[in-house]
């Protein structure tokens, strides 16, 4: 059992913009997701699209759903079906590319994100597994190279001097459950503390969870 | 969490609780919420549905972009009111039920995914017909929906309920069997020929591939949600009848996976084989997006 459906919601759910759930609402969780790792809107946008992805991303709605996840739109924004004018209002350049080998991340609804702006770039490379939900099997920032089992919650924790592991690890155990646990090094930047969760994290629990010499990406 | 049907069946056998409150009570353990939060986000999602239906027949009905799908449901409605459906009314309205959500759907509406976009037809063509055969109210409504939910999951974790990893007996199959067995219990069966219901209705729909035309969630997939909810009907009706599947349910979703695991790329949401793949499925293709594709 994967046991990635962790709620009835994910199952009757979501409410979402059509007309697909893996290739629209799925794809704006993945835009969504890349959204949070870069910490806001980027100025260049490059999407490889894999295996079912790269055949029928137009015919699904894919491209502009996965550019309203960059650009913040939860999936039943009435903005979604318009998120490509918007971008390009905005100036942002997108390029989509249809690879024709298989997914690097082995699912075939899969889209690698690379986004930029300025010197800084993320790549996040994500699955549709289904009905909206979707995984984050690898990670590109800021120096580090990450790589989560997949499915969500993940929290990502960077500490730039490298302490209080321990003491997140109590704090979470008390509150949920830790799946997967694991830490990456990159010279300069301290160390990225990567937790696969049970349950999701309340915003309340998030703000506890903060703390002055760390930053998190919470998805 | 429940691994398979087998569990959740006994688990509302030994705690004498139905389908529904078992997922309602794992859902506000899971997430720490109250009854009311639980409760009042499935009513949300009931309301989309109900909209979708309601929309799907309006005027002369929606039609998506393409204009391969749309105005069916009303030519439904229509029908209907002759008086003369060979299937009865009950069944033809869960097919324009069914319809009109999937039409929605297509035409880039909102509907609430159950348990995907491209199925979104079958549980409410299912709920809104027994609606007005057993006058549920509100509240059964919305336990309706739990039940299915509770059901579903369990194909999602041990199977799939994607297209593109399991073809179409993963979404319509599913969507039908999570229908199938939420309709039993709104019908006053037990779980056990829940189970049964789930497990007949996703038996008739194995093998189904996943073949849409030009990629889009359109032909055949609106139908296909008509079959859906019609086979979800009979299933249910099968079940309380007292009809047995005979292969388990468990056993009957391992089969899906394994299936949707064996069937070629081309069928599994690719837009390349099956109905996709036929003379006028190409051309369809060609003169919506075109010999080249270009992806500025």
């Amino acid at each position: 059992m994967s046991g990635n459906y962790k709620s009835v919601f994910d199952i009757i759910g979501p409410i979402m913009i059509g007309p697909s759930s893996s290739h629209t609402a799925g794809a704006v969780a993945i835009g969504r997701a890349a959204n949070r790792i870069f910490g806001g809107i980027p100025e260049d946008i490059t999407i490889h699209y894999y295996e079912s992805f790269a055949q029928t991303h137009k015919g699904h709605g894919t491209d502009y759903a996965i550019i309203s996840g960059i650009l913040g739109f939860e999936p039943d924004d009435k903005r979604v079906p318009d998120a490509l004018d918007i971008a390009h209002e905005q100036g942002i350049k997108i390029k989509f590319i249809e690879e024709a080998g298989d997914s690097p991340i082995d699912h075939p609804n899969t889209a690698v994100c690379e986004l930029r702006k300025g010197d800084r770039e993320i790549i996040v490379s994500g699955c549709s597994i289904g009905g909206g939900t979707i995984e984050i099997r690898d990670i590109k920032m800021d120096g580090f190279h990450i790589k989560p089992k997949g499915p969500l919650p993940i929290l990502l924790v960077q500490s730039e001097n490298g302490g209080n592991s321990e003491n997140l690890s109590d704090k979470l155990q008390k509150i949920n459950t830790i799946n997967h646990h694991a830490q990456y090094d990159a010279p300069g930047k301290g160390i990225m503390y990567e937790y696969d969760l049970e349950n999701r994290l309340k915003q309340k629990d998030l703000s506890q969870l903060a703390s002055k010499d760390t930053k998190m990406v919470y998805l | 969490m429940y691994d398979t049907i087998q569990e959740l069946v006994a688990a509302s056998m030994s705690q004498n609780k139905p389908i529904s409150e078992i997922m309602i009570e794992q859902e506000m353990a899971k997430n720490s919420a109250t009854r009311d939060e639980v409760w009042s986000q499935m009513s949300k999602n009931l309301d989309v549905m109900a909209a979708a239906v309601k929309r799907g027949v309006e005027g002369d009905g929606v039609f998506s972009k393409t204009g391969l799908t749309g105005g069916e449901a009303v030519l439904l409605k229509k029908y209907r009111e002759k008086g003369h459906t060979l299937s009865g009314d009950s069944m033809v309205e869960a097919v324009q039920n069914a319809i009109a959500t999937n039409e929605v759907n297509a035409a880039m509406g909102v509907v609430c995914a159950t348990p995907t976009a491209g199925s979104t037809g079958t549980l409410p063509g299912v709920l809104f017909v027994i609606q007005d055969r057993l006058n549920l109210d509100r509240d059964q409504m919305i336990r309706f929906l739990f039940t299915a939910g509770a059901f579903g999951m369990v194909i999602a974790n041990n199977a799939s309920i994607a297209g593109a990893t399991g073809g179409c007996q993963a979404e319509v199959g599913s969507a039908s069997a999570m229908a199938a067995a939420a309709a039993v219990e709104v019908a006053g069966g037990t779980a056990e020929q829940s189970s049964e219901a789930l497990a007949m209705a996703l038996s008739n729909l194995l093998g189904l591939v996943c073949d849409p035309v030009a990629g889009l969630v359109e032909l055949p997939c609106v139908k296909r949600n008509a079959i859906g909810a019609g086979n979800a009907l009979i299933a249910a009706d099968m079940a309380l009848a007292g009809c047995t599947n005979k292969i388990p349910a468990d056993e009957v979703v391992t089969a899906m996976d394994k299936i949707g695991r064996g069937l070629p790329r081309a069928l599994r949401e690719t837009g390349i084989g099956g109905l996709a793949g036929t003379p006028t499925g190409v051309k369809m293709k060609m003169t919506i997006f075109g010999q080249s594709v270009d992806v500025s």
